[in-house]
């Protein structure tokens, strides 16, 4: 069973997400901050990460630069999930930290972020 | 031996004949020997001219006046000259000579007389005529009069003058921004107070120098605008620039010591007839102004995110329900309920985004992630999205495209399609039913031209000029679609110019409105060229 990490601190979004994915057969795992989210990625080495940007401890950037950094973990695919627009700073490293995509939150249907989930992680 | 007596009388009479004659003949004065006349009572009435100078006709006009008497030669001369006979008659009388000054208006002439009384009754004139002396002495009070009104009159435009001056100085000290005045080289003839503190010179140290070496105008990074693009130059070129940065992207700086000074220009041409011989720069120091526009843009950023957060939320949720059977299988009702409820919270979420894309702009950071991109099928599929939106209002959407060649452009593919979309938007939300709408592809000496017509309520001219501005709707605009922002001209507006292009609108009220987008191939980032 494919197993997915949610780092997100706003409840509702993980408990929709949770909701719907578990559904489709995948494993959910969760994570209320980057700190945390990281130990979880580093303990059961998710095949993919949904990773919000701004949360409290430890910010989805950080927890993503780290990430990279871990031999174990380093290459594990990420979708970022957020409300915050994409600059060319966030873009910059999105973009040299493949696999990672990005979505807006609130630009993006529920149903054409599950299909991205499913391409992703049958690549 | 004494000389004979007789002798020398005869002498002495012969060198006085001579000289007597000699002296009438040839003295420019007049002379006239006469004899006064007078009345049973003594009055002197008459005078008769006995013996008169060679030049006497000449400088009184009256000629053979010997042996006839004054009233005869000039008639009327009692009543016009009382005097001379009041005089004469004296003089003759008691022997007393006399100097006088007439004018003897039969003849029109001036005199200057001397008279005296050789014997009793009769007497001797010598005069002048002073007729020329005395019109060359009017003329010079005439002439002395006129320039004292010129100078009078000087006198009171002088003061006009000062006060105009006057009020233009407390003017320019009151204006609470700088104004430098420059002549046709640009060399500075005037600047006020403000000005001299901004750039910490007194007038008198920067008076008929260069504006430019005076001046110090800097980027926004730092680099020094070159003088063909500063503001007074251009001004004495004959153009009005204005930048201010919190309308413009332009920022100027004035470099004053160390720091540097964020400033709102304008600069204008001083034109006579036609012909510029100078240039007016007025400018701000905008600290302040910008300070306060950073501050609200980060506050509409942060407050947007904020407030996506639960609307991200409310969409995913409604969505998760949507796709469940609860919704599916409930009444009516419910179902419209439903529906009205995602579209409220589409439409706050479409409202915090243009939000949002405006903080971005005003902050001057717009998105640019430009991609080689068809032009021509990118339209092909905004015109397509929009047909079942455009088919619910039986408006006919139709696509033109008058090249065939391809209209590739290097273009940010995301910004692109929010423009056209917002144009075929408003085409569609601002005609009635059964309007048409023809959006229109054109490409022209390295252009591209897309243009979106509609049939539909049109703009007013005093509209048009304000369409393009932040949160501007029109009365017509909020009474067709309630639900509109203000904003999605004012965002296309801003990509459009951010790629060098340029967005216009043509439109009579009632009959229509054209909307034209014109995009340089060659370029999607701005300078260079205006189209």
């Amino acid at each position: 069973m494919k197993k997915i990490l949610i780092v997100e601190d706003e409840l509702a979004y993980t408990k929709l997400l949770h909701d719907q994915l578990s559904t489709k057969g995948y494993e959910i795992l969760e994570a209320k901050d980057g700190k945390e989210g990281l130990e979880i990625a580093k303990r059961e080495k998710p095949n993919l990460i949904l990773l919000d940007i701004r949360m409290p401890v430890m910010d989805g950037m950080t927890m993503l630069e780290l990430l990279r950094k871990e031999e174990a973990v380093k290459n594990t695919k990420v979708i970022i999930l957020t409300n915050l627009e994409p600059d060319d700073k966030i873009i910059g490293k999105v973009v040299k930290d493949q696999p990672t995509y990005y979505f807006v939150k609130s630009n993006t249907k529920l149903g054409d972020l599950t299909e991205k989930i499913r391409d992703v992680l049958s690549e | 031996m004494r000389p004979e007596p007789h002798t020398d009388f005869v002498n002495n009479q012969v060198v006085e004949d001579f000289n007597y004659k000699s002296i009438f003949d040839n003295m420019l004065d007049g002379l006239a020997y006469c004899q006064m006349i007078f009345d049973g009572q003594g009055n002197p009435v008459d005078f008769i001219y006995l013996k008169v100078s060679k030049n006497f006709e000449e400088l009184t006009g009256l000629k053979k006046a010997e042996g006839k008497k004054v009233t005869e030669l000039i008639p009327g001369i009692r009543e016009t000259n009382p005097e001379l006979f009041e005089i004469y008659g004296r003089v003759s009388r008691t022997g007393k000579p006399d100097k006088f000054e007439t004018y003897v208006a039969p003849l029109s002439r001036w005199f200057s007389v001397s008279v005296y009384c050789p014997k009793n009754n009769f007497f001797v004139a010598i005069f002048q005529n002073t007729t020329a002396s005395k019109k060359t002495l009017k003329d010079l009070k005439d002439a002395k009069i006129a320039a004292q009104n010129v100078l009078d009159d000087l006198q009171v435009e002088k003061e006009m003058l000062a006060l105009v001056n006057a009020k233009d100085e407390a003017l320019l000290a009151s204006i609470a921004d700088g104004v430098i005045a420059t002549d046709r080289d640009g060399r500075i003839t005037l600047m006020n107070q403000t000005a001299q503190k901004m750039i910490g010179q007194e007038h008198v140290e920067v008076q008929g120098k260069s504006i430019f070496d005076t001046i110090l105008l800097l980027e926004e990074d730092g680099n020094p605008v070159p003088h063909e693009k500063q503001p007074l130059y251009l001004a004495l070129a004959g153009t009005t620039t204005t930048t201010d940065p919190t309308t413009e992207p332009v920022c100027y700086c004035m470099s004053k010591g160390d720091t540097k000074i964020p400033i709102a220009i304008n600069a204008s041409p001083v034109l006579l007839n036609n012909k510029t011989t100078g240039a007016i720069m007025v400018f701000r120091d905008i600290s302040h102004e910008l300070e306060v526009s950073r501050a609200k843009s980060e506050f509409v950023s942060l407050a947007s995110h904020q407030l996506r957060t639960p609307l991200g939320i409310t969409k995913w949720y409604l969505e998760a329900l949507q796709k469940d059977n609860y919704i599916k299988s409930a009444s009516k009702t419910i179902r419209d309920y439903f529906s009205q409820l995602a579209k409220s919270n589409e439409r706050v979420l479409s409202l915090v985004g243009e939000l949002l894309s405006v903080s971005r702009i005003e902050e001057g950071r717009i998105k640019n992630d430009p991609k080689p991109i068809n032009i021509g099928e990118a339209v092909y599929d905004i015109v397509k999205e929009m047909q079942p939106f455009a088919q619910s209002k039986k408006i006919e959407l139709r696509l033109e495209k008058k090249q065939e060649k391809s209209l590739d452009m290097f273009i940010d593919p995301l910004r692109f399609h929010e423009v056209i979309e917002n144009l075929v938007t408003n085409a569609i939300e601002y005609t009635p039913p059964f309007g048409k709408i023809d959006v229109v592809m054109d490409k022209n000496d390295g252009v591209v031209l897309i243009s979106v017509k509609d049939t539909g309520v049109g703009i007013s001219v005093a509209d048009q000029s304000k369409l393009f501005t932040k949160f501007f709707r029109s009365q017509k605009a909020i009474e067709s679609n309630p639900e509109g922002s203000g904003l999605g001209l004012y965002v296309a507006k801003s990509y459009v110019e951010d790629w060098g292009g340029k967005i216009s609108v043509e439109s009579n009220k009632g009959k229509g409105s054209t909307f034209l987008v014109r995009l340089p191939i060659n370029r999607t980032k701005k300078g260079g060229e205006d189209l």
